[in-house]
């Protein structure tokens, strides 16, 4: 079933154009990875799809309704979360009370909203943090924490946008070993990544971005043999 | 005869305007640089005032030469306080830089308060009162020259920006915080500096407005909102969109003033306030920082 | 926690103590009471939410005039009067908030908007010879007639801005563990991660500007029914925003005891200044504006931020 119909969306900021008429197709239960050289435009699709920045063409379809122009929060109680490239905890709650924000999204319930929000902390490893104030926590904590946050919110599909970056390789290990236990989960991932190895194992199919505009898209060892891909990174080959 | 009304009421707006300026350049300049909104730049023009009638009522000097003294007076005096009070804060949220300043604000306000008592005070020097006719309209040469001066001081602090390299690295600081520190430019320096030049701004602008305003504790609360409105107006940072912002603020200002009555002229320049805040918040001219 | 029993002892102290204090006394508590209340209602919308507002002038002064005026014209009861007032001030807010809200105004220019929202209020009133202009009104308060909120001696007076204050803080408590305060700590803290998480930012900011404005109302009330005259500089001057949002902020803003906190440490201050230097106006601003400043600089989650906290237990 298609959860998201991205169809030829284009973002113009003045005379940039970051997005240029990206299409892109995720099903329920699909781990997808959108890669590409910095400045691709990755992270603007994802404040497209979030309701951040509303294309200047083209449309989004979450679920068979058009979401362009709803605003975030709308989207997700839709059932579409995200994470941020920087981190963004609220450093003055605890980290229950951060999850709990994500989790009053499916519930009014304050009681429940806290059982919710530490079932998905247990979840993400993060049961023993429950009560530290955010602006304590490591960042391979906090990137757990935004996870747990949007996990929380019960979504259908969730945008990761570098989690990885900057963390060493073992909790590089601990963040692959969640994505694959949150996709056990049914929850589809759209995942933004520049750590190659941990992309390529998680997705089941990639989609490269340069210049705002799809070069390639397949399995991971299509993509990562296609000329083009290698030459977007590299530049051309001699 | 509403047309001469008009005019005289334009004239006399249009020449208060380019103070204005003045006062709301200073206030952007801050702004670009710190990155903060100064609630206290009305009070330092306060005392800027206060200083300029002491000078005139204790010493004889004139409101104009004493520019000569408080313009680098003040420049030292903003210098201080920026190092003292702002620069220790300047990694606070910035609510808490705003809340601040309105501190500093509340407590120069009132320290003159305690000191002079809240007497309205004059400084009326032999010309205070001369003015001639100019197609119909009466021109007073305070205000006359208070425009010309605010307006040559305008353009001396643009050619400083544009030709000096403390000029250069202050708007380099203000387009671009990082690169600025990278090339080698002395930040902390430059910050306390370019609160110095916002503080003389309102030290010249003081001294010009004293021959034909009043000086008292509250008087740098009603230029403080204009400011605002002008920097609003003209753009966040933007300086030159100050100085034309100060113009149109001063001119719809006075015309409100002859077609409402009462004191419902503080109306227009709060509705303009709004109205740009919510419309157009990178100024009339762009290029400032919008909210 | 330590802090809530001794809250509670306060409490009791202050309800019990006051009947045997001289009435000079007496004043400054009800001061202190009516400050702490107007912080508690302002750190609704500037504590929780995040959005310091420098016009709650505007809802004070809408509170005061309407009672005053359905008082002064139509005999009606302040009592009722001040529920009017409180929800014309809410609808005031409703509009400014969503003005300000829609179109995206944060941090500094909400301030700004919002003190030059309530300057348009004063100088309407000031303007207006159908509310008094700055002459202001009088209320005749020479008979006691409780039904009509007017009292003979200053007792009762306290007793009803206590239960004032005491109900800010409770209304403030409900808050905090409700879905609308984690939402609003949430926008607080980060707007744009707020929204991402599901949380409808315009829509929790309005319901805190709804009842901040509610609750400034009705001290508009009690201040014109207690010193039984207003006019537009007192009621929708500065003065009067600045004064609720200090005394959260030196208390704590985001706490429910810190607005009264801040109170019971300000009021003081301002108290004896005034007392020390006779004659001269402006000496307990004066210390205001510095006590910011070195709240600010040193103590920036106000005096409760300073309160030695016990780990957090999970919250009932």
């Amino acid at each position: 079933m298609s959860l998201l119909q991205v169809d030829g969306i284009t973002k113009r900021f003045g005379g940039l154009t970051a997005v240029n008429r990206f299409r892109l197709d995720v099903s329920a239960g699909e781990i997808v990875g959108l890669i590409g050289p910095n400045g691709a435009g990755k992270t603007t699709v994802f404040h497209l799809l979030s309701g951040f920045h509303v294309p200047t063409g083209g449309d989004i379809r979450f679920k068979g309704v058009s979401v362009v122009g709803a605003k975030p929060h709308e989207i997700c109680r839709r059932g579409l979360a995200r994470t941020f490239q920087i981190v963004q905890p609220f450093v003055n709650l605890t980290a229950l009370e951060n999850v709990m924000v994500g989790a009053f999204n499916r519930t009014e319930d304050v009681a429940v909203a806290r059982e919710r929000a530490a079932e998905v902390l247990e979840f993400v490893g993060l049961g023993r943090r429950r009560d530290v104030p955010a602006r304590q926590l490591t960042l391979s904590d906090r990137k757990r924490l935004e996870m747990a946050r949007g996990l929380a919110t019960g979504p259908e599909l969730l945008l990761l946008d570098e989690v990885m970056s900057g963390l060493n390789p073992t909790e590089i290990e601990t963040i692959i070993a969640l994505i694959r236990r949150i996709h056990a989960r049914g929850i589809a991932l759209l995942i933004i990544e520049h750590v190659m190895r941990a992309i390529m194992a998680l997705s089941q199919r990639i989609v490269v971005l340069h210049h705002g505009e799809t070069i390639a898209e397949g399995p991971p060892d299509a993509v990562a043999r296609d000329p083009r891909v290698i030459e977007a990174y590299l530049g051309s080959v001699p | 005869m509403t047309g001469d009304l008009l005019l005289q009421a334009a004239v006399s707006g249009f020449l208060l305007g380019g103070v204005y300026g003045l006062v709301a350049g200073g206030l952007s300049l801050i702004f670009g640089v710190l990155r903060i909104i100064n609630f206290a730049h009305g009070a330092v023009m306060m005392l800027a005032m206060y200083a300029t009638y002491w000078l005139f009522t204790l010493l004889g000097v004139d409101p104009y030469l004493s520019i000569l003294i408080t313009g680098p007076a003040f420049f030292a005096f903003g210098m201080l306080v920026q190092r003292i009070v702002i620069e220790p804060n300047r990694f606070a949220a910035e609510h808490n830089q705003l809340l601040l300043t309105l501190g500093l604000a509340l407590f120069l306000e009132n320290l003159a308060l305690v000191l002079w008592q809240g007497d309205f005070r004059t400084v009326r020097p032999a010309y205070a009162a001369a003015s001639f006719v100019l197609a119909d309209a009466l021109v007073e040469v305070p205000r006359l020259i208070a425009c010309a001066g605010a307006v040559v001081m305008a353009l001396a602090l643009f050619a400083f920006l544009r030709l000096t390299d403390v000029g250069k690295a202050i708007r380099a600081l203000s387009e671009e915080p990082e690169g600025a520190m990278l090339m080698g430019i002395d930040v902390r320096r430059i910050r306390a500096v370019a609160f110095g030049i916002g503080a003389a701004c309102v030290a010249v602008a003081g001294a010009l407005v004293a021959p034909f305003f009043y000086v008292a504790p509250d008087v740098g609360e009603s230029f403080n909102i204009v400011a605002f409105v002008v920097v609003v107006l003209g753009g966040m940072g933007n300086f030159v969109g100050a100085l034309a912002g100060g113009f149109i603020v001063g001119l719809a200002e006075s015309l409100g003033a002859t077609l409402l009555p009462g004191s419902l002229k503080q109306l227009v320049v709060f509705a303009l306030f709004v109205l740009v805040l919510l419309f157009r918040p990178a100024g009339l001219f762009g290029g400032g920082h919008g909210r | 926690m330590a802090a809530d029993a001794g809250a509670g002892l306060v409490l009791a102290l202050l309800v019990v103590v006051p009947p045997f204090l001289p009435p000079y006394f007496l004043e400054i508590l009800i001061s202190m009471m009516l400050f702490g209340y107007l912080g508690a209602a302002w750190n609704i919308l500037g504590g929780y939410a995040g959005q310091f507002s420098f016009g709650h002038a505007a809802y004070f002064g809408i509170g005061a005039y309407t009672s005053t005026l359905l008082f002064l014209r139509l005999g009606i009861t302040p009592w009722l009067g001040m529920v009017a007032g409180g929800a014309l001030a809410a609808a005031f807010g409703l509009f400014a908030g969503y003005l300000s809200f829609r179109y995206g105004l944060r941090g500094p220019y909400f301030s700004l908007v919002t003190l030059a929202f309530a300057e348009m209020l004063r100088v309407v009133a000031v303007n207006s010879k159908a509310v008094g202009a700055s002459l202001g009104l009088v209320i005749p308060t020479r008979t006691p007639a409780p039904g009509d909120f007017v009292f003979a001696g200053k007792l009762p007076y306290y007793y009803v801005i206590l239960a004032m204050a005491v109900g800010a803080v409770w209304i403030t408590r409900r808050l905090e563990t409700s879905k609308l305060g984690y939402s609003l700590r949430a926008i607080r803290e980060n707007e744009d991660a707020a929204e991402a998480a599901g949380v409808d930012a315009l829509g929790m900011k309005l319901r805190a500007m709804a009842l901040s404005s509610f609750l400034t109302a009705l001290g508009g009330t009690f201040y014109a029914q207690y010193f039984a005259y207003i006019d537009p500089t007192i009621t929708f001057g500065p003065a009067v925003s600045i004064q609720g949002m200090l005394q959260a902020i030196v208390g704590g803003a985001g706490t429910a005891l810190g607005p009264l906190l801040g109170s019971f440490v300000l009021t003081p201050i301002s108290e004896l200044s005034r007392a020390a230097i006779r004659g001269r106006a402006g000496v307990d601003v004066m210390l205001y504006g510095l006590v910011l400043m070195l709240v600010i600089s040193f103590l920036p989650h106000g005096l409760m931020g300073a309160l030695p906290r016990r780990p957090r237990r999970p919250q009932p």
